[in-house]
């Protein structure tokens, strides 16, 4: 049954289906707080509006992008982590002796989404670790000043680690080889992994406004609540399942791979708001202009895609 | 030609260079339209901040506007001051004024400009600071104001370009920053010194906007 389905329905159309799905999503939200907010003008709604309005734009340019053509995918992909190393960068205040080692660190992300685009999964895997991990602290002894250069060997490090080579993974995913009998290939595992990083953003923030009670860690995010985390784990990886067709995974193994999407996407989430907390900005797209508060989106992405990736390379490929 | 090229680096080339690599949020500077004749008056870190200046304007404007710099600085031989006079139209002033010679005298230079109606853009921190350090004001911008007190100035904040682009070091290392405009303003006393601290005022308003 399931197979004539598949057969029938999803097998040209698979991206097709969840491309609609996305911005059939985005036009219920932006509709359904449009209407809250003229029933309730008090409803406080200006954030959910903002992130929904943020959506669109995401969604729009993200799904162009990989739909029409997935070269263009590497290099949108590539400017995003460019983006957020930037951001987050700027405001984790180094050392203007650190300035030719970041450099090095920009120059790298070319270098690694090449990698990925060429296939070459050994570099692939190593560069920012190994390579990256052992060159860029000498570029900085070669500088010479010593005091707190532990700091910026650590920090940079752990930058290029979050918004370069977790977020190249998503790039890896288009460059996987064709499977016999899964269609969907690398550009609907993508879908697969964005969509469900989102949807999980999405499902906590929901659950947690509608049911929060108990918070898990009110010292790091206060939003945060066990009401909002299980609900979201559950809804996430009811939704992974029925986006199976995106995957060339058997059903045990989509269950298992949606729920740690929901799980390391909180993890991502809370990692990154309690860096912010020690910045001392609560919102990275408001607080200091110039801060687009691209990392705000991609936090959670930053874990899911290594994880994902991983998962999916080592169950199936 | 000369403004052709200059609207296509400056409106075009560094304000997408600007945005999408270095990561300057750029304020809108449209109200510039309105005015007849301003003077820009700006912090400065960075050789980044003329550009930036340059790229905000509205592009009609761009071959309108010199930006004031030190002679000694950018016409060390012939070819740099060519340079400078043709890619980013400056007006080159010599550091001290010249009671002796009143062709050459900074402020003379100024006005001169400013009569043939040219807008001027100027760094009344002279040379440039620490990043996000401000240095006291020279009083140069004060004795032009004086002298041309219906020409409105522009206050102009910029953050950021002294860690993307320091002084002394000419790579540039993507920084998130930022340029905000105030609104043009007439001054309200002949005095120097209330000029000068009219600006900072301004200065600090936009630092903490």
């Amino acid at each position: 049954m399931k197979d004539i389905l598949r057969l029938d329905i999803f097998e040209k159309n698979e991206l097709l289906i969840v491309v609609a799905l996305i911005f059939g999503l985005l036009v219920f939200a932006t509709l359904l707080f449009f209407i809250i907010g003229k029933i309730n003008p008090h409803a406080k709604l200006d954030e959910v509006k903002s992130r929904t309005r943020s959506w669109w734009v995401m969604a729009s340019v993200f799904i162009g992008a990989t739909i029409f053509n997935s070269n263009i995918s590497y290099i949108a992909i590539a400017f995003l982590s460019f983006v957020a190393f930037r951001e987050i960068y700027s405001l984790l205040g180094f050392r203007e002796s650190d300035r030719r080692a970041i450099f090095w660190a920009y120059i790298s992300i070319p270098i690694q989404y090449y990698l990925a685009y060429i296939n070459w999964y050994g570099a692939f895997i190593i560069f920012i670790p190994v390579v990256m991990f052992l060159f860029l602290p000498l570029r900085l002894v070669l500088k010479g000043d010593t005091v707190g250069i532990t700091k910026s060997m650590g920090s940079l490090q752990w930058i290029l680690m979050l918004t370069v080579f977790g977020i190249s993974h998503m790039a890896y995913l288009l460059s996987l080889p064709d499977l016999n009998g899964f269609s969907a290939g690398g550009r609907g595992l993508l879908l697969f992994l964005v969509f469900l990083t989102e949807i999980n953003d999405v499902m906590q923030f929901t659950w947690g406004k509608l049911l929060g009670k108990h918070k898990i860690i009110p010292k790091v995010s206060p939003n945060k609540t066990w009401e909002g985390f299980l609900g979201g784990i559950i809804c996430t990886t009811i939704i992974g399942y029925f986006l199976a067709f995106l995957t060339p995974l058997s059903t045990y193994q989509v269950l298992f791979v949606s729920f740690m999407i929901a799980f390391v996407g909180f993890a991502g989430d809370v990692v990154m708001s309690s860096v912010k907390r020690d910045i001392g900005v609560k919102d990275m797209g408001s607080t200091i202009p110039g801060h687009g508060g691209i990392l705000d989106r991609i936090d959670s992405l930053a874990y899911t895609a290594p994880v994902f990736f991983h998962l999916v390379y080592y169950l199936a490929y | 030609m000369k403004k052709l090229t200059l609207q296509f680096i400056y409106s075009f080339l560094l304000k997408w260079f600007l945005k999408v690599i270095v990561g300057v949020k750029i304020d809108s500077a449209a109200f510039l339209l309105n005015e007849k004749q301003f003077i820009i008056v700006a912090n400065h870190n960075s050789h980044l901040d003329t550009m930036t200046l340059l790229a905000s304007v509205p592009r009609t404007l761009v071959h309108k506007i010199k930006p004031v710099a030190a002679a000694d600085h950018f016409n060390k031989n012939k070819l740099q001051g060519m340079l400078s006079n043709f890619f980013v139209n400056t007006l080159l002033i010599p550091r001290k004024r010249d009671k002796k010679n009143p062709e050459n005298d900074p402020i003379n230079k100024m006005l001169k400009a400013l009569d043939e109606g040219y807008s001027l853009i100027l760094f009344p921190e002279g040379s440039r600071g620490a990043p996000e350090i401000e240095q006291p004001l020279k009083p140069g911008i004060g004795f032009v104001l004086s002298q041309r007190p219906d020409i409105k100035y522009v206050p102009a904040y910029m953050k950021g370009m002294g860690k993307a682009m320091p002084k002394g070091d000419n790579l540039i290392v993507p920084f998130s920053s930022s340029l905000v405009y105030g609104k043009p303003t007439k001054i309200q006393s002949q005095k120097i010194s209330d000029i000068l601290a009219q600006i900072e005022n301004d200065f600090i308003d936009l630092k903490n906007k």
